[in-house]
């Protein structure tokens, strides 16, 4: 797991802004709920994990995270998404119809790694979904992206999405981060 | 002469007497009446008088492996710390500090030579003692016997194919009695490799706002909403464009009420060969290739040759252990249904795998787990959606005066020559009904004895 992300010096702004651009572009598909847009922009390879958070006691905090091969939230690969896809689009979901409304705030981003191929950065996220009549969940935490370069855009390769919140608020992660 | 109210230890005098609290749960006529998911007094009383007594599922053996090592859970809403000791026994210890209250220790999990007190200092050691008080000579001028204070244990812990469970009951019967009938099938499904079983990683946890019986009795009783509640993701697991008919639930399969203790279970059998092929199949298309060959295979032989035939007969179940522990033997998943307050559950599930099977079976089983039976698995998510609905319904005044139909297979169960319990179709309450009289049984009830007529 990176945990010190500092911003690569070769960001310039132009490619701030064109990454930016695409974390928006990608919440604005989420919150559209144009799942299979969203879905096209994942990369064939993509990792996309969200491992529980224990309490520990500092002198044992290396294992706050579940590692990767232990208990996860989600820990998808592009077959899997497109399963969960498949599923809202059944008709029959009823955990997600009617659909929730949710909004994805995305900030903080920083890029730390930029290479020929790949892209990696930090981003801060506030997801906030509404439900039914009255039902309002807040998430909050941070997604640690890598972005393939693909021409002129980007494939996400892989999305670990670290929630700040041990026991989940909610009955269902029906929606995606 | 009119009936006495019953007496709960921490309210004084409910407006419940006996006979009201048996009346909410109707066998004959089916019905239960819905304030059992809602009454704060109810409520109070099942932590007495359930969780207070019941033997719990408190912990897997493999979560504290080493001397020293800790999971801390709950019993009903009491804080508990399960903690190996060094002769390598357990023992389960309330998580309070018998000063003011603190609570003792406030990680989840790990690894502790004594537990310090953050709010004065007192410690304990693994086993509870009081070992260490501050300023014992200024303060308490040695007057303070140590002995005296050390931390409340539980009345008895068992183990139970690497399950731990604890009571704080001194009456309590052994935990094999407890389980009664449902110990033929537990022994089905914790030990279907006698090489024993391990957890992958930590516990997943996530709250419901819904009251814990739904739960329970969905995993003890209802496999009847498994076909509509989750034809989203029964379709989804299947290849794109198949038709909601293919998605309909087949097969013919048993369904469990012990005959004590409120425990249950439903299965399908499999009497043909293509009916088997077809269980191989669904596991194959829910965790994948290598879990189900494992399980069908070099598991299901290791359990024909210690148990014969029957078990085997055993497919795609459901299980409760009453009061709150559930699973789904195939799928791996195994939980407590913590209750919070009459309308809030918090889940604490695991993936349950067996040691000898293979790696990439148990990563399957994992991915698995993650994807169908989890916060975030395509079956799961639609259970909660039922119960958080329901529990909201049941804000109203009329909704909560409305009796609820529990009569599926009523007087269509009976005795079966190999599954111990009361056995009816695979689609059926008869666990259901159990469940809930078991239920008020215990909470009318002070006897162990007349609990098990
Ligand atoms: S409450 Fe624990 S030392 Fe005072
Ligand atoms: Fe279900």
């Amino acid at each position: 797991m990176t945990d010190i992300v500092v911003p690569d010096s070769q960001v310039t702004p132009e490619l701030q802004y064109r990454i930016e651009q695409f974390l928006y572009y990608e919440s604005r598909l989420l919150d559209d709920r144009q799942f299979r847009l969203w879905y096209d922009m994942l990369d064939d390879n993509l990792r996309y994990t969200m491992p529980i958070r224990q309490n520990r006691l500092r002198r044992e905090q290396h294992l706050e995270y579940d590692g990767a091969a232990e208990a996860q939230f989600f820990d998808e690969t592009k077959k899997s998404i497109d399963m969960r896809i498949r599923r809202l689009e059944t008709g029959f979901a009823w955990a997600e119809d009617p659909p929730s409304r949710t909004r994805h705030l995305v900030t903080n981003v920083t890029i730390f790694h930029v290479c020929k191929e790949n892209i990696q950065l930090s981003a801060y996220f506030h997801v906030y979904r509404s439900r039914l009549e009255r039902q309002i969940e807040h998430f909050v935490g941070q997604r640690i992206d890598c972005l393939k370069i693909t021409g002129d855009s980007y494939s996400l390769l892989a999305r670990e999405i670290r929630l700040d919140q041990s026991t989940l608020m909610t009955n269902s992660l029906s929606f995606f981060f | 002469m009119t009936e006495p109210f019953i007496e709960s230890e921490m309210l004084g005098t409910t407006h419940w007497t006996s006979a009201a609290i048996c009346d909410l749960v109707d066998e004959n006529k089916g019905s239960i009446d819905p304030r059992i998911y809602t009454d704060e007094q109810l409520y109070q009383l099942e932590l007495e008088r359930i969780f207070g007594r019941a033997w719990l599922c408190v912990a897997h053996e493999a979560q504290i492996p080493n001397a020293g090592d800790f999971f801390s859970t709950y019993m009903g809403e009491d804080p508990v710390l399960v903690v190996r000791q060094v002769d390598m026994s357990v023992k389960v210890l309330l998580n309070q500090c018998l000063h003011r209250g603190m609570k003792l220790c406030r990680a989840d999990l790990g690894n502790a030579k004594v537990f310090n007190c953050s709010y004065h200092g007192w410690s304990y050691g693994i086993n509870g003692d009081l070992i260490r008080v501050p300023r014992e000579e200024e303060g308490y001028k040695n007057k303070l016997i140590k002995s005296d204070w050390g931390a409340i244990e539980v009345a008895a812990v068992e183990l139970y194919h690497g399950l731990i469970f604890a009571t704080w009951d001194r009456q309590a019967p052994k935990l094999k009695s407890y389980l009664g009938d449902a110990a033929y099938y537990l022994d089905t499904f914790l030990s279907r490799h006698d090489g024993g079983t391990e957890i992958i990683g930590g516990v997943t946890k996530w709250v419901i706002k819904a009251n814990w019986k739904f739960a329970a009795e969905q995993f003890a009783s209802d496999m009847y909403h498994a076909p509509l509640s989750h034809l989203s993701a029964t379709l989804a697991a299947m290849p794109p464009g198949t038709s909601v008919s293919k998605a309909e639930w087949k097969g013919t399969g048993y369904h469990v009420r012990t005959h004590q203790g409120g425990h249950g279970t439903g299965f399908f059998s499999a009497p043909t060969e293509a009916a088997q092929i077809e269980n191989i199949q669904i596991l194959f298309g829910w965790m994948g290739e290598d879990a189900s060959k494992y399980y069908y295979t070099e598991a299901a032989e290791n359990l024909r040759q210690r148990r014969g035939d029957a078990p085997l007969g055993i497919n795609g179940a459901h299980m409760t252990i009453f009061p709150n522990l559930s699973f789904l033997p195939a799928i791996q998943t195994l939980r407590v249904w913590q209750p919070r307050g009459p309308n809030e559950i918090e889940v604490w599930a695991v993936t349950l795998v067996d040691k000898a099977a293979p790696q990439a079976a148990k990563e399957q089983w994992r991915l698995g787990n993650i994807r169908t039976f989890s916060a975030g698995g395509v079956f799961e998510q639609d259970d909660g959606e039922n119960w958080v609905m329901i529990q909201d319904v049941l804000r109203g005044y009329r909704a909560r005066k409305t009796a609820l139909n529990t009569s599926m297979g009523q007087g269509f169960s009976k005795p079966h020559e190999d599954y111990p319990g009361i056995v009816g179709d695979v689609f059926s309450e008869e666990a259901a009904r159990g469940l809930y009289s078991h239920w008020a049984k215990m909470l009318t009830t002070d006897k162990w004895a007349t609990l098990y007529d």
